[in-house]
């Protein structure tokens, strides 16, 4: 027999001292080190010396926000056993991946700030403006995405209503972040993944024992509440529609989200493989393991409070979880939302300091003060952006698809952009705009995918294959392989993608995004006489704030990877 | 297969334990150097 409804509360006094407790212990952290006057390098990237500890519980905290426990969850309960895996590993996979092209980037531009930057360097203010943007916009909609998670939390599990509840986020998360930025973004992901994992390690068991351990997998099958497929390893049902169209935006996340590249810059540069591999495991486990709880709600034939599958993580903790440990799966929901969305303000002020304000006024004429200055008002602005978009009608899921897409877009030309001289800016932009022009018909299905269409959207999609999967090769084993990699894909995909990918729409949008960036990107550039110098963007991209060095500063390097006093982009020099 | 998906469960929350013990390893390293050498760990 499933359990009742009813869930029980916390009370609304135990969610107010919790909530103190947490964000007044986080506060308390930032203000160790806090600065009078902050430096407005170390406010967007810290110095670039993080070690292992601080950067692995930073990469790991931020990259598990409350909609991936809740989106695990989901995956467990629709798919069955394979569900969560079909959502965590791939998400975990974001991570690995970008490692190896995280290392290129560190060692193309050492002291940036954000990617955009770089792309300015690289390619001038078209190519930058298209990834700031995503970037802003990515990074708006994951925190509207975690202000709803908090004030739904909070209105669920105390007689507090959600527009009280993602006030007291909001405002907590902004308390913690506004003073010292990314250096307090990064501090306190150490104490909120001490949270999350810790709560993780206690109440993944404990529920299932309370629910019944192993005897509830028995008593599902013979209730008949799990189909064949929910209860296979290798359901086809849960790949294709979970973990086909995940794989496929894996590297499209990993480029596009600025809280990940903004580790990448902070962090010591011989620490990036031991940081982004600690973080991929732990990330995969945490978000698998939550997901668990969605597999034994569908064992327990548990329906969803108001119909809603994401009440099922605050359902299952509420109804099996003691009053104790209850306060503690709290604190792990409020952890993953809080650690994300201060990232999220650090990658936005970030994006506004050295994108929006210091490319705009040119490199030396950048003032540090104003633009900390900005950096804070960024962050006031964007949370108050995010609060209006938490209590409005706007879908979101909507933006998110667009700027998912638009990420998937910018994959090969972004990374083109590091290896290959031949990249133009002509190329960069004109490949990003095609690439959207056909994903969106196909995703938004303006066009159907019957009769004369469907061959070459799939034709096109089956390319988006081979560059994916190529993609990633080459990372890891450089050009040779990646090229062989992405050819034998895509002839190997072609028998079973041809005339069967039209009914799989999210898939094939996200596969022709890459595809036609490819063929675009490469098309321009590989007749392209220009012989770009990479050493350009070293010198182009540097400290902002030179007039006091940071704490922890990097050790002394030559005058090249300083600004220059021109402010000449990279492009322009060629 | 009870047994199976038992430990297919239970095996999550113990490598998260793992990458914990890792991370605090790491961290608490960094603090001491930190506080030997006399600055803020960040």
């Amino acid at each position: 027999m499933p359990p009742s409804q009813e869930i029980a509360q916390l009370g609304i006094v135990v969610v107010i001292v919790l909530l103190v407790v947490f964000y007044g212990g986080t506060m308390l952290m930032t203000l160790g080190i806090g600065r009078k006057r902050e430096n407005a390098d170390g406010y967007m990237t810290a110095g670039n010396r993080i070690g292992f500890g601080i950067s692995a519980a930073s990469m790991t905290a931020t990259w598990i926000w409350a909609s991936s426990m809740y989106a695990s969850v989901t995956a467990g309960y629709t798919y069955g056993v394979s569900g969560p895996i079909h959502y965590g590993l791939w998400g975990a996979l974001m991570i690995l991946f970008i490692y190896p092209f995280g290392k290129r980037i560190r060692a193309v531009a050492p002291r940036a700030h954000t990617l955009a930057e770089v792309m300015y360097a690289r390619h001038g203010r078209s190519s930058q403006l298209m990834l700031a943007g995503s970037n802003v916009l990515g990074s708006l909609i994951s925190l509207t995405s975690n202000f709803i998670a908090g004030g739904a939390l909070i209105a669920m599990l105390s007689p507090l209503s959600f527009g009280t509840g993602i006030l007291i986020v909001a405002g907590g998360v902004l308390l913690y972040t506004l003073w010292s930025g990314f250096r307090a973004s990064v501090l306190t992901d150490f104490a909120q993944v001490l949270c999350m994992l810790g709560a993780a390690v206690v109440v993944i068991p404990v529920i299932f024992f309370a629910a019944g351990g192993p005897g509830m997998f028995e008593a599902g099958v013979a209730a008949g509440s799990v189909t064949p497929q929910q209860q296979d390893f290798l359901s086809s049902e849960a790949f294709l529609n979970q973990g086909a169209p995940y794989i496929a935006a894996v590297l499209a996340y990993a480029i596009g989200n600025q809280t990940i590249a903004q580790r990448l810059f902070a962090v010591r540069e011989d620490l990036i493989k031991p940081t982004f591999v600690t973080a991929t495991v732990g990330y995969g486990a945490t978000v698998i393991g939550v997901g668990m709880l969605g597999v034994m709600a569908l064992y327990l034939g548990i329906t969803p409070l108001d119909g809603d599958v994401n009440n099922l993580l605050p359902q299952m903790a509420a109804t099996y979880l003691p009053w104790a440990l209850l306060a503690l799966a709290f604190l792990m929901i409020i952890g993953a939302l809080s650690s994300t969305a201060d990232s999220d303000l650090s990658a936005l002020s970030s994006i506004v300091m050295a994108d929006v304000y210091g490319q705009s006024v040119g490199k030396d004429k950048a003032n540090p003060r104003t633009m900390l200055l900005i950096g804070r008002i960024t962050m006031i602005v964007a949370t108050g952006a995010a609060l209006f978009f938490a209590t409005s009608q706007f879908n979101i899921l909507d933006l998110l698809v667009f700027v998912g897409a638009l990420w998937g877009c910018l994959v090969f030309p972004v990374i083109a952009s590091f290896y290959w001289k031949k990249v133009t800016n002509l190329a960069f932009t004109v490949s990003v705009v095609a690439a959207l022009v056909v994903f969106l018909p196909v995703r938004f299905e303006w066009v159907s995918l019957t009769g004369v269409l469907a061959l070459p959207i799939e034709v096109l999609a089956t390319v988006g294959i081979g560059v994916v999967l190529g993609i990633m090769a080459f990372g890891f084993f450089g050009l040779r392989v990646g090229v062989g990699v992405g050819i034998a894909a895509t002839l190997a995909a072609a028998p079973f993608t041809l005339f069967f990918l039209r009914d799989y729409t999210v898939l094939s949008a996200s596969l022709v995004a890459y595809a036609v960036s490819f063929l675009v990107c490469w098309g321009l550039s590989v007749r392209s006489k220009q012989r770009f110098d990479f050493a350009t963007i070293r010198r182009l991209t540097g400290d902002f704030d030179t007039a006091e060095t940071p704490v922890a500063e990097a050790p002394a390097e030559d005058d090249s990877s300083r600004r220059p006093s021109d402010g000449t982009p990279a492009h322009a020099r060629d | 297969m009870t047994i199976a998906l038992t430990a297919y469960v239970l095996v999550w929350p113990v490598i998260v334990g793992g990458v914990l013990a890792v991370i605090s390893r790491g961290f608490f390293r960094e603090l001491r150097a930190a506080k030997e050498e006399g600055r803020p760990i960040i």
